[in-house]
């Protein structure tokens, strides 16, 4: 891998010149309520940085919250049919977190494995991560217990990590790289170095390997229904959670003209399972809860190889009250 | 707390209770609901004057309901709940013991709902100065203004219903918004739709709401939601005189006809 240096002074330029390519550029901005949320911006001075993690992850980017697929209108000979998928952006993520860097590459095997799904596919290559290591972390952070840290390079096409009053630069693919092309006289060369002493250490919960083979047992585990007594059946960690990729189709219109969407979903709310005829196969909080725990550790290991929790602690952060995913876990693979 | 915790205790020990939601500490020293249902949990229970959240939601939980006897602690927000729930004949079929600990940090059980009724009397929350001052610099907008700044809020809501599910008077078995036969309100998360939850939800908790400020509290975009319903009720207020979560015999406003009520909005 390729490693730099850029001057803490030249950043607004390399933003400059990011925006100056018409690109889509988003990045951590704070809005009013004093919470930070990627949004699109248009200068430096906007981008918010000081903050520890952004309320949401950036999978909107790839995954939108709602999602135009395509639209139709009867006409007199046939059918009109607007393709949306030309209109998607070429983007650029800036501020990202390793953690949410890395939840890219589970959400791409859950869309691309099998059957891939064009719009998310073509969203994909169309975005760039820059990445910016934690120098600072909270409680709710546990990325180390997951196998990851502030520092991974996984799933970002550039890692940022601030070392006095200059950016280590790590250039991990091509797509990063042709960044860094284009702005080549802010880049010096520099040996790979330790990024140790400038990264947050938050405390690590759990040993993952540990944790994967206990909870392949912890499906009836009686402590399921105390740690979900808090949970209030609200779709807020999914929509938070940069892994959670539950949608919804819906077509709004009539029979002369429409729009099919894609909407976020949540296995957290109960209409998420419920079938037409009333019955609900997941009837309580309680199973509810277990599937999206369960989810994260052991269905998405069995089905793509990859534990899908990447220890942002954003559900932990947003939730009405507090659940606490990684004592969660703890306790469920306790001895019963 | 000590006294708090004997007390649950000895509830648990006797029969009283088969369950107590109260609150520990979590992350960041923030409180956080709990629910002790063995001796072996007691010492997690604290009570501090943090302990905002509005536990009274949790009693339509069908966990709870199955538990049957159970102690609720109860801050003012949860007090008012349970006195407005009751009005609308929602705990039938739970058999409460509430809680609560007064300004003079004194453990209260108290012994009935007409001793409920009393404590807040004497302790009626005011809205906070934040939210006075808010209300009024809304009430001060025009109407275009207002119908921007609501519209730019609700265009960054996600819908995840975050609102609904923390308030105890949103205990419908069927929402609006799951119904799609017809579709009233759009499932998708867009600003017209938005609007229309938000006001649809406004409009069914007008002289209900406590105005406790969980929903805008916990809204994960930041959304100041909780001064729709404050300002309905300060409107119920006025027009009926009628306050919500003070007793729990007396319908709500909306739901209940006094021959003196003022009609000079039929035309």
């Amino acid at each position: 891998m390729e490693t730099k240096l850029l001057k803490s002074s030249d950043v607004p330029t390399l933003f400059d010149n990011l925006i100056k390519s018409g690109k889509v550029i988003i990045a951590p901005v704070t809005r009013q309520s004093g919470k930070v949320f990627f949004e699109r911006v248009y200068s430096y001075d906007q981008v918010e940085k000081d903050y520890i993690q952004t309320q949401f992850s950036a999978k909107s980017v790839v995954f939108p919250k709602v999602e135009e697929l395509f639209a139709f209108r009867k006409t007199d000979d046939g059918v009109d049919i607007k393709d949306t998928l030309s209109s998607i952006p070429e983007t650029v993520v800036w501020g990202i977190r390793p953690c949410d860097s890395s939840a890219f590459n589970y959400i791409s095997e859950f869309f691309l494995r099998e059957n891939p799904d064009a719009y998310f596919a073509k969203r994909k290559e169309l975005t760039t991560l820059i990445a910016i290591g934690c120098a600072k972390s909270d409680d709710a952070c546990f990325c180390t217990s997951v196998d990851l840290n502030p520092g991974s390079t996984a799933g970002s096409d550039i890692l940022l990590t601030q070392m006095g009053d200059s950016f280590y630069v790590e250039v991990v693919t091509e797509k990063g790289n042709s960044i860094v092309s284009e702005s080549a006289s802010l880049f010096t060369a520099t040996p790979e170095k330790s990024k140790d002493n400038y990264l947050a250490k938050p405390t690590t919960k759990f040993s993952v390997d540990e944790i994967a083979k206990k909870i392949k047992t912890a499906y009836n585990n009686t402590q399921w229904k105390h740690e979900s007594m808090g949970c209030y059946s609200c779709g807020a960690c999914a929509f938070a959670c940069p892994t959670c990729t539950c949608f919804d189709i819906q077509d709004e219109g009539n029979s002369e003209e429409g729009v099919r969407k894609r909407c976020w979903d949540a296995c957290g709310l109960s209409l998420f399972t419920k079938h037409n005829s009333g019955h609900n196969p997941r009837k309580n909080q309680t199973e509810r809860r277990r599937q999206r725990l369960m989810h994260k550790f052991k269905y998405s290991v069995e089905n793509l190889g990859i534990i899908s929790c990447v220890g942002c602690g954003r559900c932990i952060r947003v939730c009405p009250a507090h659940l606490n995913i990684f004592e969660n876990i703890l306790n469920v693979t306790k001895e019963d | 707390m000590e006294q708090l915790q004997n007390k649950v205790a000895e509830l648990l020990e006797k029969g009283t209770i088969s369950l107590m939601i109260g609150f520990q500490t979590g992350l960041c020293n923030d409180p956080v609901p709990c629910f002790i249902e063995s001796a072996s949990q007691i010492s997690q229970l604290i009570y501090n004057s943090h302990c905002k959240h509005n536990l009274a939601v949790y009693l339509h939980k069908p966990e709870v309901k199955q538990a049957k006897k159970v102690g609720i602690f109860g801050n003012i927000a949860t007090l008012r709940s349970i006195l407005q729930l009751l009005s609308e004949n929602q705990l039938w079929d739970l058999e409460l013991t509430i809680i609560t600990i007064n300004a003079s940090q004194e453990l209260i059980v108290f012994d009935s709902i007409a001793s409920v009724e009393q404590y807040i009397q004497t302790n009626f929350p005011e809205l906070t100065d934040e939210e006075k001052e808010l209300i009024e610099k809304i009430n001060a907008m025009s109407r275009q203004e207002r119908w921007t700044y609501w519209k730019d809020l609700f265009s960054t809501c996600i819908k995840c219903y975050a609102c609904r599910a923390v308030c105890p008077m949103c205990y419908c078995t069927q929402c609006t918004v799951e119904c799609n036969q017809p579709q009233w309100i759009k499932v998708s998360s867009e600003t017209s739709g938005n609007f229309e939850w938000h006001t649809m939800r406004a409009m069914h908790l007008a002289g209900r709401c406590i105005n406790c400020g969980e929903c805008g509290r916990i809204c994960p975009v930041g959304i100041p939601v909780h001064l729709l319903t404050a300002k309905m009720n300060l409107d119920i207020k006025k027009e009926f005189g009628a306050r919500s979560g003070i007793s729990s015999s007396n319908g709500y406003a909306l739901n209940t006809f006094n021959p003196n009520d003022k009609d000079g909005f039929i035309k």
